[in-house]
C-alpha cells in the first residue's frame, strides 16, 4: 500500500467513523477529530494528549435517577476510528483492556472503535525505550491491541497487518487485500512478564525511606497534570447529581494528586502529604499495575515529564530510585 | 453483559437506635430471588447509597447463616448520605452493591484460641464473627472478645452482651465513662493486663488507625506471631472492583485483597495504618 492508497482507505473509513488522529497545532502534536486526512501527522512522535479520553471519558452517565431508582443510562456510543496510534499508547490501552474487562460502559464504547496503529520501520526509537527488541511481529504486535496497524518501511511503502476480525472485516470491506493477519497472543510476552518491569516493581516498593520522595515532596505542586495527560492513568469517582433535571450518577476522572481523593467522611485523608501523593502515583504506574496484570503501569511515553511544570522527570526519578 | 455498577434496592425491614450517633438497620433484598442467592463472609462489606447521595462502604455484622432471609448493617452517622439514611423508616429502601473484599478466613481461626479486639465503631462486623462462634460454626476455639469506646453512649449491642459473656470472654473498656459506669476506664489496650493471653491466639482487630499502632506493639509482647494478627481496613472507595484506585494500599486494593490483612501482609507499607 502507499500513501495514496491509504488515505484513500481512511476516507471510505469516515462515512461510518468519526476520525480522530494526531494532528500539529502550532508545532504541537495533538490528537483530535479529523477534518481533512491531509491533516493527519504520520509521526512516531507523541502527542501532547493520550487516548484515553475516548475510552474513558472526563464525565460519563452511568445512571438516571428516575423516582428514585438509579436505571442505566442509554447512551449512543459514536463509532470512532483511532487512525495512527503510538505503540506505546497501543500499549496503554491494551492495560485499560485489562482493568475495563469487566466494565460494561468501557466494553461497550471499545466494540464501537476500532484502532488503528502506525510506526516506521524498526529504528532507534525502539532501542531508546529498551521495552523492544526485533521481532516485530511476534514481540510487539502480538502483544498488542489493535484493529489494523500501519508500518512504515524505510523505503517508503506501508505494511498493512490486521489485529483482529474487526479489523479483518474492515480491510475487506474496503478492498484492502494485501495485509498480514496477526493472532492476539495476549498482553503479556511467551518469555514471562518484562524484567525491567519487576526490578522496577520491587525497588520502588521499598523506597519510601529514599531522600528522593522528600526533594519531590519540595518541588511538586501537586497539580495532577502528570495525572490527566498519562495514558495508564484510569482512577475515577462516582458524583450523584441532586439536581431534579438532571438526576444522575455520573463517573468522573479522579486525580490522586487532589486532597478529595482519599478524603473520607469526618475529614481524615490517608494521602495528606505531597510526597505521600507522589509515592502513591509512583507505586500505581510501578509497583500496583504489575502486580495484578504482569504489565508495566508505564508505557515510557514521557508525557508526565513534558507538561510537568516544575520539571519533574520521570526516567531522572527512576534512575534515583535505582541507583 | 452485567453492570457491575447497578446496584439492588433492599426495603429496611427494622432499624434500631443502637448508640448515640450509630443504627442498625435489617434489611431484605426487594427482589426474593436476589435475597435467596445471597451470601456473605464476616468482614465482607457492602457499597450502600441512596440515588442523589452517593455510595459508602459499610460492614456487615449480622451473621451469613441468615442471609438467605436478611442482613443487618449498622450504620454510624458521619457524612451527607449517612445522616440521609439515618431519617429513613421500616419500608423505605437502601441501594446494596456487594458483598465485596475478602472477609475473615474461618478455617484459618479453627483449633486457636480468639482474640476480637474492637474500638468504636470499628466493632461492628466483630458482631457477625461473634454470632457465628455463639452458634458453634468456629471449630474448637475460645473466644475473648476486647472493646473499648469513648462512652456508655458509644456502645453498640448492648442487649447482647449477655448472651456473649455467657459463652464468650467479653471485657469492655470506656476513655471518658459518665460517673455512674462501675466498669474499666482507659484504653482497650489495658484490658490485656487483666486477661490471660495465649501466644498460640489468632487476633483480629477492628478500629481507629491509632488503635491498631497500640494494640499490634502489645499482641506482640505477647508473643502473638504477626500472620495471626489480623486487622480490617477502612478507605475511602468507589467501584469495589478494585478499579478505582481510591483505596489502594501499596500493591493492594483495600475493596478486593481485604478489607482483612494479616499484620505480616501489609506491614512494611509506609503509612498503612
Amino acid at each position: 500500500m502507499d500513501k495514496k492508497e491509504l488515505e484513500n482507505f481512511l476516507l471510505q473509513l469516515s462515512d461510518r467513523f468519526f476520525l480522530f488522529a494526531p494532528q500539529r497545532e502550532d508545532d504541537i502534536l495533538k490528537i483530535k477529530e479529523v477534518e481533512n486526512i491531509e491533516d493527519i501527522a504520520w509521526s512516531t512522535e507523541m502527542p501532547i494528549n493520550s487516548w484515553k479520553d475516548i475510552f474513558l471519558p472526563p464525565e460519563e452517565r452511568l445512571f438516571e435517577n428516575v423516582k428514585n431508582n438509579l436505571i442505566e443510562s442509554k447512551t449512543d456510543y459514536p463509532p470512532i476510528a483511532c487512525v495512527g496510534v503510538h505503540i506505546l499508547d497501543l500499549k496503554a490501552l491494551t492495560l485499560f483492556d485489562q482493568v475495563f474487562g469487566p466494565d460494561s460502559y468501557y466494553q461497550k464504547r471499545r466494540k464501537r472503535t476500532i484502532l488503528i496503529g502506525y510506526s516506521t520501520d524498526l529504528s532507534a526509537d525502539y532501542k531508546k525505550h529498551k521495552v523492544f527488541s526485533h521481532n516485530f511481529e511476534e514481540d510487539i504486535l502480538e502483544h498488542l491491541a489493535f484493529d489494523v496497524f500501519i508500518l512504515k518501511l524505510k523505503n517508503g511503502p506501508l505494511k498493512i497487518y490486521s489485529g483482529s476480525e474487526k479489523g479483518q472485516n474492515i480491510l475487506e470491506k474496503f478492498s484492502v487485500s494485501s495485509y498480514q493477519n496477526i493472532e492476539f497472543a495476549g498482553p503479556i510476552a511467551e518469555k514471562g512478564p518484562d524484567k525491567r518491569m519487576l526490578l522496577l516493581k520491587d525497588k520502588v516498593d521499598k523506597s519510601f525511606n529514599k531522600k528522593i520522595w522528600d526533594e519531590l515532596d519540595k518541588i511538586c505542586l501537586a497539580c495532577g497534570k502528570c495525572a490527566i495527560v498519562c495514558p495508564t492513568c484510569f482512577c475515577f469517582d462516582f458524583n450523584d447529581s441532586a439536581n431534579p433535571e438532571s438526576a444522575s450518577r455520573c463517573r468522573q476522572w479522579g486525580n490522586c494528586f487532589y486532597n478529595d481523593f482519599s478524603k473520607v467522611a469526618g475529614g481524615h485523608k490517608e494521602l495528606d502529604t505531597v510526597k505521600q501523593k507522589i509515592y502513591f502515583w509512583y507505586v500505581h504506574k510501578f509497583v500496583r499495575i504489575p502486580h495484578e496484570y504482569n504489565l508495566p503501569g508505564c508505557v515510557s511515553c514521557n508525557r508526565c515529564s513534558q507538561v510537568c511544570p516544575v520539571g519533574i522527570k520521570i526516567s531522572e526519578v527512576i534512575k534515583s530510585i535505582l541507583n | 453483559m452485567l453492570n457491575i455498577y447497578q446496584p439492588q434496592k433492599a426495603k429496611i425491614i427494622a432499624v434500631n437506635q443502637e448508640s448515640i450517633d450509630t443504627k442498625l438497620f435489617r434489611l431484605r433484598f426487594l427482589d426474593k430471588k436476589t435475597q435467596r442467592d445471597f451470601d456473605f463472609i464476616p468482614g465482607q462489606f457492602a457499597q450502600i447509597g441512596l440515588p442523589g447521595w452517593g455510595e459508602c462502604p459499610i460492614s456487615f455484622c449480622s451473621s451469613p447463616y441468615d442471609a438467605k432471609k436478611f442482613f443487618e448493617l449498622a450504620i454510624r452517622k458521619v457524612g451527607n448520605l449517612t445522616s440521609k439514611i439515618h431519617t429513613l423508616k421500616v419500608g423505605d429502601m437502601i441501594d446494596i452493591r456487594g458483598p465485596f473484599g475478602n472477609g475473615f478466613d474461618l478455617d484459618k481461626f479453627k483449633n486457636k484460641p480468639l482474640i476480637l479486639v474492637g474500638g468504636g465503631c470499628g466493632f461492628v462486623p466483630l458482631r457477625s464473627l461473634i454470632i457465628d462462634y455463639l452458634n458453634g460454626r468456629i471449630e474448637n476455639t475460645v473466644l475473648q472478645i476486647f472493646y473499648g469506646c469513648l462512652n456508655e453512649d458509644t456502645l453498640l449491642f448492648k442487649k447482647e452482651y449477655g448472651a456473649w459473656n455467657r459463652q464468650a470472654e467479653l471485657s469492655i473498656i470506656l476513655e471518658k465513662p459518665s460517673k455512674k459506669w462501675g466498669g474499666e476506664r482507659g484504653r482497650v489496650t489495658d484490658l490485656f493486663k487483666f486477661s490471660k493471653i495465649t501466644n498460640n491466639s489468632v487476633a483480629v482487630l477492628v478500629g481507629p488507625l491509632m488503635m491498631y499502632k497500640f494494640v499490634i506493639a502489645e499482641l506482640k509482647k505477647r508473643k502473638i506471631s504477626e500472620e495471626n494478627i489480623y486487622l480490617s481496613l477502612e478507605r475511602k472507595m468507589y467501584c469495589g472492583n478494585g478499579v478505582c484506585q481510591h483505596c489502594a494500599i501499596g500493591p493492594y486494593y483495600v475493596c478486593q485483597d481485604g478489607p482483612v490483612f494479616s499484620w505480616s501482609e501489609i506491614k512494611e507499607i509506609p503509612g498503612v495504618i
